[in-house]
């Protein structure tokens, strides 16, 4: 076993790539990091060997990585980036190989769940892969041309072309009819990995949108870069600004996270007193605590997870409760409040479908993800939906007509709003004394507790809190602007 | 509830009754038969909860609703669980509202008066001296005279006014219409019920839908539950009961239920069915009892119970005290009704989880106006109404093909307002907007609002239109009884549980009169 410098970075290419794709990477970041690029099987140096689905190439490169010690990162460019993901999922699972994973490069990553590729772009690319000498070389480098923002160095470009060639036709099939379409989604889950994201603006499928739909939702420390001008080659196509990036985002602290919504302090010194039941101080301080970022959803799937949140960020605007999440999980415990529209599907499965239709009905109008969706637009489709006017065709992916839409959103409404006000920064917000009536009494039937000696309008008893002015935590747009 | 040193029952013994349900039907009728020296058993779906567990939040009292699932159509859909039905030793007296008007008299023979509806089978004057133990037994408060009946008396004075009510008051004085404090089955002092703990005068913490922490609201778990305990009944919780054994006659002979996971069987003489106005029909339509009638499930009832809200300038705080302690009777004939019945009106305070519910489903609030006025909770409050809904045949319960976890179909119940309630609906809401107007509300909004779990199992003297005789014993099995709910032939303005804890008293008595 060799000694793994610590910045090592294993870097796995994309479909029709190799480890001689990253070259000009090693290159850009030498001297300050140790790139060790890897053949998948069928591809590069790996051709002849077999095992193409995603585990299988995952097992290829566990094996590499485990021949060294030491931390280190893992850089996957689109098909590469799907194995990384599983290798990431190995890794938080414990797996002893993997011991080590610091942070993902994730460049125009094919994502966890099937890969957007239109039909016919699939057919065309399984079309010439076992043609004529004459016509796989054309179609190689058009292949290539077309993956581009604007053009290669021709030296690269021959590099591309010539790697495509030298791909085992059966990988490049097997990726293309099984490996793109593999749903690891739940597998996946949510990764606590520091992770960068990597888009170019001129990517066809795999781009800015799709990333933010499919990718980020997986991370919990997640960070998209896109990249003008770059299609789906950017390690090729700029391989300089890739590393910037890279090193810039090792060198730079993490991002802070919104903090829970912190409770004031007057309303926290009620809380801890005697005026307040011991079981209710002890649910509003778990209810009070962060959330978890890397919460794996249990009801839905974090592509799904992440569309309940932008949904919740318009209907709850308060920065740092994980609304989303909470929901999951009382989803996941299959109780609910007693009942339910009959229109609707059982609550998860409502959930689900409704989620799906509106990032349907997103891609209709849009043609982007809900996710993606400026507020307003965001804000418009839950018009629609709240009014029983977001009518999404099956074809084009709607799964719940506008009627029960209209009661799903209804239900997601008064979820949020049921969660939101059981929160004690919520309630101080209010000035809601209620939390302060009781107490404990040792007796079975309570005696004594201090209750409420004013109940008349205008009549406040000194200890009742204020509304806390202008509010106890900021919004989203405020955290967002800050 | 105390259950420690309650007398224990086998299994193999046939017991005089067994009693499914520890509501407002099962409970008095429990307390009626064990003082009379008869071996009950009540089997209770819910845990038995101790007052200690109920901590003045709403989040935490998910524990005392009845959280399966039931699925709701119709043009009204109807929401239960917190809105309405209760698990646990007192069931959904654990949470009820303890608002304990009686019916109108004119309410029981709504069919004479109007042609609408259906006439009650027992006259309001028989009704009465039930509701007098009723309301002398649980310690209601009330005023000293109720102006809508004169001979009327409250045995506590009664709890204190809060925000609503005083607002409510002063609109009803400007308008010219007449208001009482409301009566309530919540003590204003210190007060033991026979058989029951010391309950100290109501603190007036808000919290009456939550569990009551101090037993100053009149659940069954500090009233006619220890009565009952008290002259031997027994109480078993987590006892689901899902079906019947019969003798050679057809009479029942065994009540089949699961607890902690096993089936039991109780052999009995008889039975009272007691779990309200959805599980009653979905078990007598589960084992295809008692419906030759076809009446099982049919004539749902949900009241019209729409609020109105609006913000005032006054600091109203109205989690304070007990939340409806206003009420106004004025509108249960209203002079220019284009409707038959009517409605009673109440003030309301609510606390916020409930509240913002409301507001994010029946407003329809979300985003940032959906946050600035939750904010402005301390300066709310509401009115709201409990209103007539006449029988109808498209209201019904059935079985949804879906089942539950333990394979049982869930209950399917489709309800919608006719023309008659919607004219009702539009009236009260007229009134109430006037009356909101007059206290000086702004932001005035309406909540649409269905209350309370009704009919499905329905009282007569026809054992072709009814399932049960006038006195809640069914037509077809001798000795099966249904006390709760279920059994209304309409819906009466009134709230329901003094109703039914009424007409429990009179079941129990009169099977104690026909020998067993």
């Amino acid at each position: 076993m060799t000694e793994r410098a610590p910045d090592t970075l294993f870097c796995l290419h994309f479909l029709g790539g190799s480890a001689r794709t990253w070259t000009p990477l090693a290159e850009a970041l030498a001297g300050t990091m140790r790139v060790v690029p890897l053949d998948l099987p069928g591809f590069g140096d790996a051709r002849e060997e077999g095992g193409y689905s995603v585990d299988a190439m995952a097992d290829r490169i566990a094996a590499a990585i485990a021949a060294q010690s030491g931390p280190y990162r893992l850089a996957g460019h689109s098909m590469g980036a799907k194995v990384a993901l599983i290798l990431a999922r190995r890794a938080e699972d414990g797996d002893p190989n993997l011991a080590g994973l610091s942070g993902l490069v994730l460049v125009s990553g094919s994502p966890p769940s099937p890969e957007p590729i239109p039909d016919d772009r699939r057919s065309q690319m399984l079309s010439w892969i076992d043609a004529d000498p004459e016509t796989r070389a054309r179609e190689a480098r058009t292949f290539v041309r077309a993956n581009v923002g604007g053009s290669l160095p021709s030296d690269f470009e021959n590099l591309a072309t010539d790697d495509v060639l030298r791909a085992a036709p059966a990988a490049w099939k097997a990726w293309l009819n099984a490996g793109a379409d593999e749903d690891l989604c739940r597998r996946v889950g949510v990764l606590r990995t520091p992770a960068l994201v990597f888009a170019g603006s001129e990517d066809a499928d795999l781009g800015p949108d799709a990333q933010a739909a499919l990718t980020l939702p997986h991370l919990a420390h997640g960070h998209l870069v896109t990249v003008d001008g770059v299609g789906h080659l950017l390690p090729l196509e700029q391989p300089d600004a890739l590393a910037r990036a890279i090193l810039d985002h090792v060198a730079k602290p993490r991002e802070p996270r919104a903090a829970p919504p912190a409770i004031p302090p007057g309303y926290a010194d009620l809380i801890a007193s005697d005026r307040v039941n011991s079981r209710l101080r002890s649910a509003l301080n778990e209810r009070a605590a962060a959330d978890d970022p890397a919460y794996t959803p249990q009801a839905l799937d974090p592509v799904e997870l992440a569309i309940l949140r932008a949904v919740f960020a318009r209907v709850l605007p308060v920065a740092g409760l994980d609304v989303a999440a909470r929901v999951d999980a009382r989803l996941a415990t299959g109780r609910g409040d007693g009942w339910r529209f009959m229109a609707l599907p059982a609550d998860d499965k409502a959930y689900r479908a409704a989620l799906r239709t509106l990032d349907a009905a997103a891609r209709a109008a849009h043609e982007r993800p809900f996710v993606v969706l400026a507020g307003d637009r965001q804000d418009a489709l839950l018009t629609l939906a709240q009014k029983g006017e977001l009518t999404v065709p099956p074809s084009l992916g709607g799964r719940l007509d506008a009627d029960r839409m209209r009661f799903w959103f209804e239900d997601a409404r008064a979820d949020a709003a049921r969660l939101y006000l059981s929160h004690p920064a919520a309630l101080a917000r209010l000035g809601f004394s209620g939390i302060g009536a009781g107490g404990d009494s040792p007796a079975p039937i309570a005696q004594g507790l201090p209750g409420f000696a004013n109940t008349s309008l205008d009549t406040p008893e000194p200890w009742e809190p204020k509304p806390w002015e202008p509010g106890p935590w900021k919004t989203l747009a405020e955290e967002s602007a800050r | 509830m105390n259950l420690d040193t309650m007398r224990i029952h086998s299994e193999d013994e046939t017991v005089d009754a067994v009693v499914i349900g520890t509501g407002a039907g099962g409970a008095p009728v429990l307390a009626i038969l064990a003082a009379a020296g008869l071996k009950v058993v009540a089997l209770e779906a819910g845990p038995n909860f101790t007052p200690e567990t109920f901590a003045f939040d709403e989040t935490l009292a998910d524990e005392i609703y009845w959280t399966e699932e039931r699925l709701s159509g119709g043009s009204t859909p109807e929401a239960f669980g917190g809105n309405n039905s209760g698990t646990g030793v007192g069931g959904s007296m654990l949470h009820w509202g303890a608002f304990v008007p009686r019916a109108d008299a004119r309410d029981l023979r709504l069919h004479t008066e109007s042609g609408e509806g259906v006439d009650w089978p027992i006259s309001h004057d028989a009704l009465r001296p039930f509701y007098e133990r009723v309301e002398a037994f649980l310690g209601v408060s009330g005023p000293r005279s109720y102006p809508w009946d004169a001979e009327r008396r409250y045995p506590l004075p009664p709890v204190r006014r809060n925000g609503p009510a005083e607002l409510m008051a002063g609109a009803c004085k400007a308008q010219g219409i007449r208001w009482a404090d409301a009566p309530a089955a919540v003590v204003s002092r210190d007060f033991k019920s026979e058989g029951g703990p010391m309950r100290q005068g109501c603190i007036n913490c808000g919290f009456c839908h939550q569990g009551c922490r101090t037993g100053a609201k009149a659940s069954m778990d500090v009233t006619y539950l220890p009565l009952a305990v008290s002259h031997g009944a027994e109480i078993r919780p987590e006892s689901f009961a899902h079906g019947f054994e019969r003798d050679r006659d057809g009479r029942i002979a065994a009540v089949l239920y699961t607890k902690d996971g096993r089936e039991r069987r109780q052999r009995c003489r008889a039975v009272f069915l007691c779990a309200g106005a959805v599980e009653t029909p979905r078990l007598l339509l589960h084992t295809g009892l008692a419906n030759g009638s076809g009446q099982v499930g049919r004539n749902y009832m949900g009241h019209v119970a729409t609020q109105v809200w609006g913000t005032f300038d006054h600091e109203v705080r109205m989690n304070r005290g007990y939340p409806s302690s206003l009420i106004t009777e004025d509108f249960i004939r209203p002079k220019d009704a284009d409707f038959a019945g009517g409605y009673l009106i109440q003030s309301l305070g609510v606390v916020p989880v409930t509240f913002a519910n409301a507001v994010a489903r029946g407003r329809g609030l979300w985003g940032q106006p959906l946050l600035d006025y939750l904010g402005r909770y301390n300066h709310l409050a509401g009115i709201g109404i409990n209103g007539e809904t006449l029988p109808c045949d498209a209201n019904v319960l059935t079985l949804s093909d879906e089942t539950d976890a333990r394979g049982m179909r869930k209950a399917r119940i489709d309800f919608g307002y006719s023309t008659n309630e919607n004219r009702l609906n539009v009236h009260a809401t007229k009134v109430m907007r006037d009356l909101w107007e007059a206290a000086g509300a702004t932001d005035i909004w309406v909540l649409e609002r269905v209350a309370h779990t009704l009919g499905t199992c329905r009282m007569g003297h026809d054992g072709d239109m009814a399932v049960v005789d006038p006195h809640g014993r069914s037509f077809e099995i001798d000795n099966l009884w249904i006390s709760d709910g279920s059994t209304f032939p309409s819906s009466l303005a009134a709230n329901p549980a003094l109703t039914i804890m009424a007409l429990a008293l009179r079941t129990a008595e009169r099977f104690l009169a026909l020998g067993r």
